[in-house]
């Protein structure tokens, strides 16, 4: 039989992309210089001189445990190696997208059609915590991004400064060690990928509760995967252990003073001292009144009805109160701050209320009338390459979110271009930190207008994709994907024409899935392009170029 | 052949000519060919998000009609070939999503009569089966509940043995392993059985498929209780409020029981009916099923039997 023929179940399809070890086009051996985004200065945590910390016995006995862990790999400790070499900021985009994927799930309904909210205080408890919806998401990429890049940062300025203390690497040094891993010249302390380690799983800790085994198991297998290749001695993994966690420390503080981080690695303990006059950004950035509360949403439609619109509502049984309505009040990236010292050092300032799109049209208005037509003839005569479209950009719950598709995306870019770890940091802190400010401007734009959905307004259109809980004006995806455009097009701009269409067909997909008027997803794109411009003017000049 | 036992043979088959086709114990004979249309109308309300039975009023009940046509051809007396292609409809009652519909998967078999043997006052029948399924439309398999099939290419070697007794009764049990392909989604990457892929392929475990049967036949009456068991051998589970995927774990067990009547007017028109209900399940729908429709043989050769 032809059937027979055919092409039968795999089960190796390849869980992840496909990733080779990394040699940097360039290893940007003066990123010390580039512009930190949350720490004052690159050297604002100081590190000690490898040369007062490891007395050369010392030293040489970390040689020797190189070469004894090297003498006897097993098969697992290898593939963790490889596993590695293909660059941790690679990896770590990759696992947290695996994170947001599986915390992406809405709280079930109280049997008395009340819902429950996550509580970061009980996470394993039902509802689990967190509920990484898209708005979450996309702060909690762009802080972990932020924390690798600020960490880095301050590792490649360490690494210049005591060069001369320790310029190479153990495989250079001994010739009884191999390298296991791509050669990089550049001075082994502190370790990037221990500094990286620390920094991320600090932070993804914090923020997935639950989850705290397996963050610290890939946290240490990347610490241990570098010693094991012979490209860092453990004062290097210590040393870069402790900065990465004091990075964290820095942005998830919730308390002032003074706080002793400390890296381990083998026989090596580095304490580093960080005294700090406010509580971390993570915890002053408003997310705690982004929730709301019954009277604080019945004030938004009753503002609504005010203005003589109709106001949105949940069209899920039971009703589900809006997601996060208090987000448009974040902190951005960029934020004017008000606060001693500033949020960040981002330029230019960007005020999210100053960005917020026109009113949309009148939901009495004949254009209102018209846009839900176009919806409706949408809805009843969608092709299957239409379908294919809004799914494909669907995203929705149980996914990384619509950030974390554009940071699937640009991987692939981020790859093939060789960038060195810092500089591949960069373009994912640079990339989500306009997701956050994109999301935090179309939630302050929804819920200022609070618009309803075509579906509420014509309960005959039926969707081919998840209606989301929240108002329809301005489409979210729409101003992500067009922030991610002009992000990616700054990054790769030979690829600016492929980055448009794309963030163009996400844009349209909405439309497609009849859950967005062409209001909502023409608006959302000119704004999240705006929004977008404003970190691509501060990657100008940050000293990358 | 005695006429009686011709009369039976179409009978049964006729009453069990959908998948049934091709688990029963029955053969068309050398040039015969019997084909007809069936319909189902199946719903569920309950279904088992992993191993937990719950609704949700964001579906309200799930409902999927399907009219499937069959036909069945004796290329020997020995040796049968099968078809069926159904056209699918699927909505739910409650929530936003739109249904979907369109041609489904084409469904092709070839039945062998591998033992028949006389024990005692019974006949011992054996049967070995090759069927295949393939999609005929690109619909999405992506969009469950309300996705009009799985998408997968599946072939299937299956065994199958049965004892009738003179007297009318029957037992039958037929098990198969089904192999099945993956499948692409339009999107790049997803979340399953605890990781994440970064491919638009799904790997689709492979079932176990079981069909038991007690029943009995005698003139133009068929009554039979049946059992049809799903295992899919491996898949994770649905996700708490999560929607259905494709490769998940879908078992079921269904309790079914077929009506059937021969009409002795017009000739070789048979008119069936079939109701079946999810007795237990993981991550599927509890549904009930209803099935009716008609099948007429034709005969290509004048024999003796006629």
């Amino acid at each position: 039989m032809a059937l027979l023929a055919m092409p039968f179940g795999c089960k190796d399809i390849g869980s992840s992309e496909n990733l080779f070890p990394l040699t940097p086009a360039n290893v940007d051996a003066n990123a010390g210089t580039w512009k930190t985004i949350l720490l004052t200065s690159a050297n604002q945590i100081s590190i000690p001189d490898p040369a007062v910390t490891t007395q050369q016995a010392t030293y040489l006995t970390e040689l020797e445990a190189i070469k004894d862990a090297q003498s006897k790999l097993t098969a697992d400790q290898k593939r963790t190696i490889e596993y590695w070499s293909v660059g941790g900021v690679l990896r770590w985009n990759q696992l947290f997208r695996k994170l947001v994927a599986q915390f992406n799930l809405p709280p079930v309904p109280n049997v008395d059609g009340s819902y429950p909210f996550p509580d970061s205080e009980n996470p394993f408890s039902n509802p689990q915590f967190p509920f990484a919806n898209p708005p979450y998401a996309a702060r909690a990429y762009s802080y972990v991004h932020v924390a690798m890049y600020d960490a880095l940062l301050a590792a490649w300025y360490y690494k210049n400064l005591y060069k001369s203390s320790r310029p190479d690497s153990p495989y250079e040094v001994d010739n009884a060690i191999q390298s296991l891993m791509p050669k990089v010249d550049l001075p082994p302390y502190p370790s990037e990928e221990a500094t990286m380690s620390g920094a991320v799983s600090e932070m993804l800790k914090v923020l997935f509760p639950t989850a705290v085994e397996e963050i610290t198991k890939l946290a240490a297998d990347q610490r241990n995967a570098v010693k094991w290749a012979g490209k860092a001695t453990d004062t290097d993994i210590a040393a870069g252990l402790a900065l990465g966690k004091a990075v964290a420390t820095l942005i998830t503080a919730n308390s002032t003073g003074t706080f002793t981080l400390s890296g381990a690695s083998g026989a090596k303990t580095i304490n580093l001292s960080l005294t700090l006059a406010s509580r971390g950004r993570f915890r002053t950035d408003n997310l705690g009144a982004a929730v709301g509360s019954a009277a604080s949403w019945k004030a938004l439609a009753d503002a609504a009805i005010a203005k003589g619109e109709t106001p949105w509502i949940s069209l899920e049984v039971p009703p589900r109160p809006p997601m996060l309505p208090g987000f448009g009040t974040v902190k951005v990236w960029g934020d004017p701050g008000g606060a001693t010292p500033k949020a960040d050092n981002i330029t230019p300032v960007l005020i999210i209320a100053s960005e917020r799109p026109v009113a949309p049209p009148s939901t009495t208005s004949e254009e209102m009338k018209r846009q839900l037509a176009e919806v409706k003839s949408y809805a009843k005569n969608v092709t299957r390459s239409q379908i294919s479209i809004v799914h494909k950009w669907a995203d929705g719950a149980g996914t990384y979110t619509p950030p974390g598709h554009w940071n699937d995306i640009a991987e692939e870019y981020i790859r093939d271009a060789k960038f060195s770890e810092v500089r591949a940091a960069r373009a994912f802190a640079l990339l989500n930190m306009a997701f956050h400010n994109a999301a935090v401007g179309c939630w302050e734009t929804k819920y200022f207008y609070f618009n309803p959905r075509p579906g509420q307004l014509d309960g005959s259109i039926k969707t081919t994709t998840g209606v989301p809980n929240f108002p329809a004006y301005t489409s979210g995806h729409s101003t992500i994907s067009a922030a991610a455009a002009a992000v990616l097009s700054y990054l790769f701009p030979q690829n600016t024409h492929y980055f448009n269409d794309q963030a163009k067909e996400a844009s349209n997909s909405r439309l497609y899935g009849a859950i967005h008027f062409r209001a909502d997803i023409e608006m959302g794109f000119s704004h999240g392009s705006k929004i977008g411009s404003y970190t691509v003017n501060f990657a100008q000049t940050d000293g990358a170029n | 052949m005695r006429p009686t036992f011709v009369f039976i043979i179409l009978f049964l088959l006729a009453s069990r000519a959908s998948a049934q086709t091709i688990t029963d114990h029955l053969m068309m004979p050398k040039k015969d060919f019997c084909t007809g249309f069936l319909y189902t109308y199946e719903r569920w309300k309950d279904y088992w998000e992993g191993a937990q039975k719950r609704d949700n009023q964001n579906i309200g009940t799930l409902i999927t009609s399907q009219i499937m046509w069959v036909g069945n051809y004796g290329l020997t007396n020995k040796i049968n070939l099968i078809a069926m292609v159904p056209y699918v409809k699927t909505s739910a009652t409650a929530g936003t999503l739109a249904g979907m519909e369109g041609i489904q998967d084409l469904t092709l078999a070839i039945k062998y009569a591998l033992v028949k043997k006389e024990i005692s006052s019974g006949t011992f029948t054996a049967f070995g089966i090759l069927s295949g399924s393939t999609p005929l439309t690109n619909y999405t398999p992506d969009y469950l509940p309300l996705s009009i099939g799985m998408a997968s290419t599946t072939v299937s070697p299956r065994l199958t043995a049965t004892y009738k007794l003179a007297s009318g009764w029957y037992a039958l049990a037929s098990a198969a392993y089904v192999w099945r392909s993956n499948v692409s989604l339009d999107r790049p990457s997803y979340f399953t059985d605890g990781n994440i892929y970064f491919t638009n392929q799904v790997w689709m475990p492979n079932q176990f498929a079981g069909f038991y049967s007690l029943g009995y036949n005698k003139n133009a009456l068929q009554v039979e209780f049946n059992l049809t068991q799903q295992n899919t051998l491996g898949g994770g589970d649905i996700r708490k409020q999560d929607m259905p995927f494709v490769s998940n774990r879908m078992n079921s067990m269904r309790l079914g029981v077929l009506g059937m009547y021969y009409l002795p007017k017009p000739k070789n028109l048979a008119l069936r009916a079939h109701v079946s209900y999810t007795l237990n399940g993981l991550n599927v729908g509890q549904s009930m099923a209803v099935m009716g429709g008609f099948l007429y043989t034709f005969h290509f050769v004048k024999n003796d039997n006629q």
